[in-house]
């Protein structure tokens, strides 16, 4: 008879974490700081502290001060931002909590840099936004390990967590494997935290190894998702290096000279919008490409960002010497002197649709979500890809504030509940299709199917400015990749670990692609050609997924809005 | 591909290249505590293992001509 101990090593705890990045870690600490008595085990597939984005990006997160106005700070990103698609009653809890998240995490060994009044030390990406940004360094995740550890969290690393292991209706944990022996792992839980980040369909450089493992494993185990159409962040990038032009969305130029977004970004707003991807798809198809960012005009690369990684604001080795190293690298890649350095949208992604309520609760039982992989999911950022949403610093914000509350209520769940039993049959049913690849003959290996994926979403036309031509066209293009999953090879564990990665990727895809044809409207960042104006008539909804019996199935949830504060007028 | 050149006569085995790695390019050979390159295809240039070697052992030279880049239009 299968037991699950013949299956691979088997480990009990309270609550399982997927995820050691700054969401994962935050909500490890809460639960073992309220609840000691609970045992958290903390899975990553690299390394817990080294993982996810907080030590790769600016060390800015967003808070609202009281003066700020809070009244203002929701209706600035309700009508700037997130076009009546927000859950406003979480925007303005965020906004509420976010100062004190700033002396949370400084309790937890994270210095935040502080003025003579000892006030946070802050920046503002243009003058008159609701909102500040804070600074830390990118040693950020490796402190939380730190105090992590001493509250006694346990830790696995290098372990890749594909699916989730379920007790009736009830997550009960979760299977993976080793990448470094190959070791079947089974954790049973009565309490698990999605906290594995989103999906980035593993093009944009240096940045996230967020496949979309957590979305896939909630799709698969029966959670709905929510907003998977704002799936499709850019950001701009040299030409020569892939590397990230910040700025660039203010001054970019057609090859005849001319400005090609002046007209629609007159004045410098909060962060890029895809209103500017569109001028530069509109250039290109008129034949007045390459286009260029103007570097000797570009204020954001040539002001702001200074003026953020000056030693006036903060002395910041760690952060200073990373973008030195990196950037240096990158900007003595250009082939041409001179200021007009040719920039594409690069794609990002960013989907991150795990549908979560206010506790980061999803819609299973046992089952909680925090950080990028529900940040969409719970809605509270509306029309836009996130992070950042046009919100720079809502990266690092969000996941302090979702994994304090998802670790608070998943914590609660635990210690509230009867053990877990998993069933072997459904153990080695996963492990089988988990491990399928290995046993295969070599004719289609991962790096191919992620290009093509990557073929499919990165064009302009097909991800940022939407036709139901294209969409269809896309649609049936992932359909024809996720017909070839099923003949996946790996050669080692590594590489399994990548075509399980590539069985995420194409259900993201999926997902995209039929949300983006069931949205028949344009919507802050998501536009369509066929469909231009904004209807707050048909449309005020959000677009909900899941599985049914192996068929994906979209439904639309309306947006409360006479319960909120700020109404369409 | 990237180029990763580590020194290993001043690698002192330390691992946190091998930890600081977020795509799991290296592997740890256990006989003499060392690090090996084992992924380099997979190498991003987020630089972290080079700017976190203690003893300035190891070193990323990306390949920036030969990224692949898919359509963007």
């Amino acid at each position: 008879m299968t037991t699950l101990e013949s299956l691979g090593i088997v480990n009990s705890t309270d609550i399982l974490i997927i995820g050691g990045g700054i969401a994962g870690l935050s909500a490890a600490i809460t639960i073992k700081e309220a609840n000691s008595g609970l045992d958290v085990l903390v899975i990553d597939k690299a390394t817990s502290g080294w993982a996810g984005k907080a030590n790769k990006g600016g060390g800015n997160i967003t808070y609202v001060e009281e003066e700020d106005g809070m009244d203002h700070f929701v209706k600035y990103h309700v009508d700037h931002v997130g076009c009546f698609l927000e859950d406003q009653k979480l925007l303005r809890a965020y906004g509420e909590s976010s100062r004190t998240i700033l002396e949370r995490l400084e309790g937890w060994g994270v210095h935040i840099f502080r003025d003579e009044n000892d006030n946070p030390k802050f920046i503002r990406w243009t003058e008159d936004l609701p909102w500040r940004m804070a600074v830390m360094d990118q040693d950020v995740t490796l402190n939380l390990v730190g105090k992590a550890k001493k509250l006694g969290v346990q830790f696995t690393d290098r372990t890749s967590i594909v699916d989730l292991l379920k007790d009736g209706d009830r997550v009960a944990g979760g299977i993976g494997f080793s990448v470094i022996d190959g070791a079947c792992h089974i954790i049973r839980a009565k309490a698990t935290v999605l906290a594995n980040g989103n999906q980035n369909y593993r093009l944009m450089r240096r940045w996230s190894s967020g496949r979309g493992d957590g979305i896939a494993a909630a799709y698969r185990a029966g959670a709905q998702m929510r907003n998977p159409e704002f799936g499709n962040f850019i950001n701009w990038v040299f030409v020569d290096s892939r590397d990230v032009c910040q700025g660039a969305e203010d001054v970019l130029y057609n090859a005849k000279g001319e400005h090609i977004t002046k007209a629609i970004r007159p004045t410098i707003e909060p962060d890029l919008h895809s209103k500017e991807v569109v001028a530069w798809y509109k250039e290109m198809q008129a034949g007045n490409g390459p286009i260029s960012a103007n570097m000797a005009e570009n204020r954001i690369l040539n002001e702001i960002v200074p003026a953020f990684h000056s030693d006036a604001l903060a002395v910041r080795p760690i952060s200073t010497a990373f973008w030195d190293r990196t950037i240096g690298k990158s900007m003595s890649a250009a082939t041409k002197p001179g200021p007009m350095q040719e920039v594409v949208p690069g794609f990002i992604a960013e989907q991150s649709p795990v549908k979560v309520d206010h506790d980061m609760a999803t819609t299973l039982p046992g089952l909680f979500a925090i950080g990028d992989v529900s940040f969409s999911g719970s809605a509270w950022a509306g029309a836009v890809p996130s992070p950042p949403g046009r919100m720079r610093g809502t990266g690092l914000g969000n996941a302090v504030f979702s994994g304090i509350r998802g670790g608070s209520a998943a914590a609660d769940y635990a210690a509230n509940t009867a053990d877990v039993k998993i069933g072997p049959d459904q153990a080695q049913a996963l492990k089988k299709t988990m491990f399928a690849p290995l046993k295969r003959s070599p004719e289609i290996e991962a790096p191919e199917l992620v290009r093509a994926i990557q073929d499919v979403m990165s064009p302009v036309g097909n991800s940022i400015y939407l036709h139901k031509n294209r969409i269809q066209k896309a649609l049936d293009g992932i359909l024809g990749i996720k017909a070839k999953v099923s003949q996946l090879y790996a050669k080692d564990w590594h590489y399994l670990a990548a075509c399980n990665e590539v069985r995420s990727m194409v259900l993201s895809a999926e997902m995209f692609f039929k949300a983006c044809l069931m949205r028949e409207e344009s919507r802050g960042w998501f536009i369509r050609e066929d469909f231009p104006e904004t209807d707050n008539t048909n449309w005020l909804k959000w677009i909900v997924a899941s599985d049914n019996q192996g068929e994906m199935t979209l439904s639309t949830e309306d947006v409360p809005i006479d319960e909120y504060p700020v109404k369409p007028t | 591909m990237n180029t990763i050149n580590i020194d290993q006569d001043e690698c002192t085995g330390c691992m946190t290249c091998f930890e600081a790695c977020f795509v799991n390019v290296f592997r740890w050979n256990d006989d003499v505590e060392k690090p090996i390159v084992a992924y380099p295809e997979d190498c991003v240039e987020c630089n972290k293992c080079e700017l976190g070697c203690p003893v300035e052992a190891i070193q990323v030279i990306p390949d920036y001509k030969n990224i692949y880049w898919p359509p963007v239009v």
